[in-house]
């Protein structure tokens, strides 16, 4: 009979999530492009292996650096059927710093501003570098669901979320499809 | 019409004749007319000599000489025409087709030949009757030169006049005719002069068509054989040849010159064809080359030198100065006598032949080039014969032209099959290597193989069988059929580097030196586009890989078998695979070979952990022996432990194996991770083979199977009878998977298979008495034909198909992905994001091309759309 050796230490080299325990912090001072080239890029196989359905997210022709990100609105939602497009930037010292992130399309939404400006604590003091692409584009997408009314950056989307009929139609209202 | 040429010519003359001079003028006139006529009407009659001789010397004396000697030639010509050439010609006249009779023939020429020498005697005449008028004053030679060339003229002219078209197809036929009654009596004699020391049986067949009287008297007469070209014989024994000679010597005479050398040239050269065609045949294990060399000095050359000796002798004056000489002619000084060395001419009909039995040998060989190939090696005597034909002749060009046709015609088609395709290819390449070192036309005629293999699927599949697949590294097995092609291609190397040419590092000044003097310049039909001579070297598997594209392709699938080759092992012995594994690494490298060298690493590493668990391990199933009979000891048990990283992909299919085996596995695993903390088996219950002996009542039965056979098999130990689903429940597998499988187990004659209540669900009955007897009948006990391998060739390890349309898979993500970002996309700015992004393993390596032909699949699938160019997802 055939057997598998499951060696450890090679599954977490081959694994695609992020590997920090190889990433001790003196490094990160110094950490060349190169790494962050390989981090990027394995985030980007793992995404697009993930399969995640209303997440997607993918580099802009010749940048690594500046992705674009679409989310679509969940189910039982107020923003069931948006497609919300964003755009991703990345810090050269990522992971270590998260990345811009910005709605492009117009988000009625408590927490994000006229010009797409997120409030969401991963994306500021909360950052770890366990998170990657696909766990914030996650993050963003229940962000709409659930929405941090405490601390508004839209004041009126703040009042009127209590309202969800009103939501709903407002969300409509200003919804226009991203095109490329 | 004397009378007037007269009076036209000699106007000078008429002023200063007298009237006494005009009669004896006139009266020797006549008197000489009529004795013209008498002397070339007169049938042999030459007593009007003397009287002749004086109206000429009257008319001479007149200055009439060339009033005189213009009637008589007109004369002359006028009565060949009629007895001559009219009566030569109506011989001919009875027969419409080409075949003369021999008899009729040496008539005709026989009476015109008398004709013309009676003829020429009275034209002597002329001229002695010339010349015994001015004798002194002029060179006598001049008349008869100027006279017999005038006379020559205007034979062949009046000939050539009424010249019957099939008159040369008459020769032709003719020496055709002769060629092949002496090749018949020389047959006899030519295995002997041709090679003595080489005493070829294929002689002998030129021997058994022979009339055994010519034999024997042939050779008994001709033991002591001259050097160069022996003329006594033919024109001792033959009167053949002096027939021919005598008929080529008056047709020459009658300034057929260059009409016969052309008919008897021709008649050499067919019958040379059809002796080439005759000696080579389509046997290719012999070389013939020097068997046809040896007929051409046996038999056309003999018959040429016979024939320009004989020539030689007789002719004094006509070929030499006729001015008619073809092209074909041989030199002048051929035709004198009194030649031991091979004359000029002789010598360049021997290169004539020589150079026409080459290029037909050639071109027939060319032809047959391909069956050649297919024998080869086998047929290497007649690839040797054609290399000295093309270095002769320096025709490749039509050998490339003429094989790739026949490759597409024949071997590039659906019905070969891979193997074949390639196996010929290889033949090819080793074939032409010896015809052309350089490459240069292996190069060409390669690329329509290269280009069909780079369609077929399973080119890459075969190429690996064929490279690794041997005797069984057995090193004391050399040149068997068995033999792998990297085996072949060592012992080649190794031949190579004895042989002694290193490479330029290893070169001093001296051999540099050496190796600059022998520089040859490429062949003019190599292709300058192609690289120099250097690079080109002829590298069988570079050629092979040149298949392919890429070493890669060919490395991962040979990886992919290896492991299939591993897993299947029952014992740790893998001394073959470390040794084809090293051939390898020879060409392709250490590192490129290195995941199949972990691999290796592994099946040892297994064999010691093995021995190492198995010493060690505390048998706790073995305790419970409420097992019984169904305990499994562990001395029976085997684990192969691989890394997984480094190996293929491995098809894991689920498998509940029977509770003591699983008991025993984990029992082992647990060993393993005290041995090996912190690292944990786990199990792929599915690989691997299983011996078991399956006990009936009258009869026990051995069989080598996978383990899901024996864990389908296990579970009729305690119940006979089941229906697929429940046995699909208890060993854990689906439903459709177990009815494949179980196939095996009823093909056997173990269960047998019948329709349940439920017609999706079918009942599986042990059959104890064993009905059948007669697939596997008296084969109790023997092992050998019961080790069966999986049915449908089912494998283990994920083929290389399965890994790229997993790569597939990928790369429909990464486009699905980015075209959900990006909205649309052109098929350049989506084959360029691939190229940037997806760099994983493998990186992106297809052309634009390959990506459109997928993304086009994608559209079909309706995951894609296109519009204007731009690719969108369909929503």
């Amino acid at each position: 009979m055939a057997a598998v050796n499951q060696d450890n230490t090679l599954v977490v080299a081959t694994t695609t999530a992020p590997s920090n325990s190889k990433q001790s912090q003196p490094r990160a001072k110094t950490v060349d492009s190169q790494s962050v080239l390989k981090r990027l890029q394995s985030e980007l196989m793992a995404l697009m292996m993930s399969g995640d359905s209303g997440i997607s997210a993918f580099p802009e022709e010749d940048n690594i650096f500046c992705w674009k990100g679409t989310i679509i609105g969940s189910k039982d939602t107020v923003f069931e059927g948006t497609e919300y497009r964003l755009s991703l930037t990345f810090p050269n010292d990522y992971p270590f710093k998260p990345p811009k992130v910005k709605f492009e399309t117009l988000c009625f939404h408590p927490n994000v501003d006229l010009v797409g400006n997120i409030c969401l604590d991963i994306l500021q003091d909360k950052w770890s570098s366990a998170y990657d692409v696909r766990t914030i584009l996650l993050s963003i997408q229940s962000l709409l669901g659930e929405p941090n009314i405490s601390s508004p950056l839209n004041n009126q989307a703040a009042q009127l979320w209590s309202n969800q009929d009103d939501y709903r139609k407002m969300v409509e209202k200003l919804y226009k499809s991203p095109k490329a | 019409m004397a009378d007037s040429i007269s009076s036209v010519c000699n106007l000078a003359i008429l002023d200063k004749l007298s009237d006494g001079s005009i009669e004896e003028i006139l009266e020797s006139y006549n008197g000489f007319c009529a004795a013209t006529d008498t002397l070339l009407n007169g049938a042999g009659d030459l007593s009007v000599g003397p009287q002749f001789l004086s109206h000429v010397h009257g008319l001479c004396k007149h200055g009439l000489e060339s009033l005189l000697r213009d009637h008589f030639l007109g004369a002359l010509e006028r009565t060949f025409e009629k007895n001559g050439a009219l009566k030569f010609w109506r011989h001919f006249e009875a027969y419409d087709d080409v075949s003369v009779e021999e008899e009729v023939f040496y008539n005709a020429l026989e009476e015109i030949s008398l004709e013309k020498q009676y003829q020429e005697k009275c034209l002597l005449i002329l001229v002695h009757a010339l010349q015994s008028y001015n004798h002194g004053s002029h060179d006598s030679n001049d008349y008869r030169v100027e006279l017999f060339a005038k006379y020559q003229m205007s034979v062949s002219s009046v000939l050539m006049a009424t010249l019957p078209r099939h008159f040369p197809e008459i020769l032709h036929w003719y020496f055709k005719g002769r060629l092949e009654e002496l090749s018949t009596i020389m047959g006899g004699d030519f295995p002997h002069d041709d090679d003595e020391d080489d005493d070829d049986d294929d002689d002998d067949k030129d021997d058994m068509d022979l009339d055994d009287k010519c034999k024997v008297s042939y050779r008994s007469g001709q033991m002591e054989i001259d050097e160069c070209y022996p003329q006594g014989r033919f024109l001792d024994n033959n009167k053949l040849v002096n027939n021919i000679g005598k008929v080529v010597r008056d047709l020459r005479s009658l300034g057929f010159t260059s009409m016969t050398e052309d008919a008897y040239a021709s008649a050499i050269f067919l019958f040379l064809k059809a002796k080439v065609h005759d000696l080579a045949g389509d046997d290719y294990r012999i070389s013939v080359l020097e068997s046809i060399k040896g007929w051409i000095q046996a038999v056309p050359l003999q018959f040429l030198h016979a024939l320009l000796a004989y020539l030689g002798d007789s002719v004094s004056y006509d070929s030499v100065s006729s001015g008619l000489k073809s092209p074909l002619a041989s030199c002048p000084s051929t035709f004198y006598p009194g030649i031991d060395t091979p004359s000029e001419g002789l010598v360049r009909w021997q290169l004539r032949l020589e150079y026409f039995a080459y290029e037909t040998l050639q071109d027939l060989r060319i032809t047959k080039l391909f069956e050649i190939i297919v024998d080869y090696p086998d047929s290497s005597p007649a690839i040797e014969d054609l290399k000295q034909c093309l270095e002769y002749t320096g025709q490749h060009s039509k050998l490339v032209e003429s094989f790739i046709s026949a490759l597409r015609y024949r071997l590039l088609t659906a019905g070969a099959s891979t193997n074949d395709i390639l196996h010929q290819y290889v033949s090819t390449i080793k074939a032409l290597r010896t015809i052309d070192p350089a490459g240069v036309f292996l190069e060409a005629v390669g690329e329509p193989i290269r280009d069909y293999l780079r369609g077929r699927k399973d080119t890459i599949k075969c190429i690996v069988t064929m490279l690794t697949d041997g005797t069984g590294g057995n090193p004391n097995v050399s040149g068997n059929t068995g033999d792998s092609l990297l085996e072949e291609l060592n012992r080649d190397e190794e031949n190579q580097e004895n042989a002694g040419l290193d490479d330029d590092f290893h070169t001093d000044d001296k051999q540099a030196w050496i190796n600059a003097s022998r520089w040859e310049p490429d062949p003019v039909e190599a292709d300058p586009l192609k690289g120099s001579r250097n690079r080109r070297k002829v590298d069988i598997l570079g050629m092979i890989v040149g298949i392919i594209g890429s070493k890669d392709q060919l490395v991962n699938e040979y990886r992919v078998m290896l492991a299939e080759k591993l897993l299947n092992k029952s014992d740790y012995d893998i001394d073959t695979e470390i040794r084809t594994l090293e051939l390898l690494k020879i060409h392709f490298g250490e590192s490129s070979m290195q995941k199949c060298e972990i691999m290796l690493n592994d099946l040892i590493d297994s064999k010691r952990t093995n021995g190492n668990i198995k010493a060690t391990i505390t048998q706790t199933s073995q305790a419970g022996s409420e097992l019984g009979d169904n305990g499994v000891s562990m001395d029976v048990f085997d684990a192969t432990i691989i890394s997984s990283n480094f190996w293929p992909q491995i098809q894991d299919e689920s498998l509940n194996v029977p509770g003591p085996v699983d008991q025993l596995l984990s029992d082992y695993a647990k060993r393993f991770n005290e041995i090996k903390t912190p690292r944990k088996l786990l199990w792929k219950k599915s690989l691997g083979t299983v011996k078991l002996e399956l006990q009936f009542e009258d009869r026990a039965v051995q069989f080598v199977v996978a383990p899901v056979h024996a864990a389908i098999i296990m579970q009729f130990q305690d119940q006979t009878s089941w229906t697929s689903k429940n046995l699909a429940a208890a060993i854990g597998v689906p439903t459709d998977i177990l009815n494949r499988r179980i196939n095996f187990w009823i093909s056997k004659g173990i269960l047998a298979e019948s329709l349940g209540a439920d017609s999706e669900d079918h009942v599986f009955t042990l059959m104890e008495g064993m009905v059948d007897s007669g697939k596997n009948g008296g084969t109790n006990g023997s092992i050998e034909d019961l080790i069966v391998a999986d049915e449908e060739g089912e494998s283990s390890v994920a083929s290389v198909e399965d890994q790229l349309r997993k790569e597939m898979t990928v790369y429909e993500k990464f486009i699905l992905g980015m075209l959900t970002n990006f909205g649309s996309m052109a098929l350049d700015r989506i084959h360029n994001t691939l190229k940037m992004f997806c760099i994983a393993d493998p990186p992106y390596d297809k052309t634009l091309q390959q990506l459109q032909s997928f993304l086009t699949g994608l559209v079909s699938e309706e995951k894609l759309e296109l519009r204007d160019g731009m690719y969108f997802l369909k929503k």
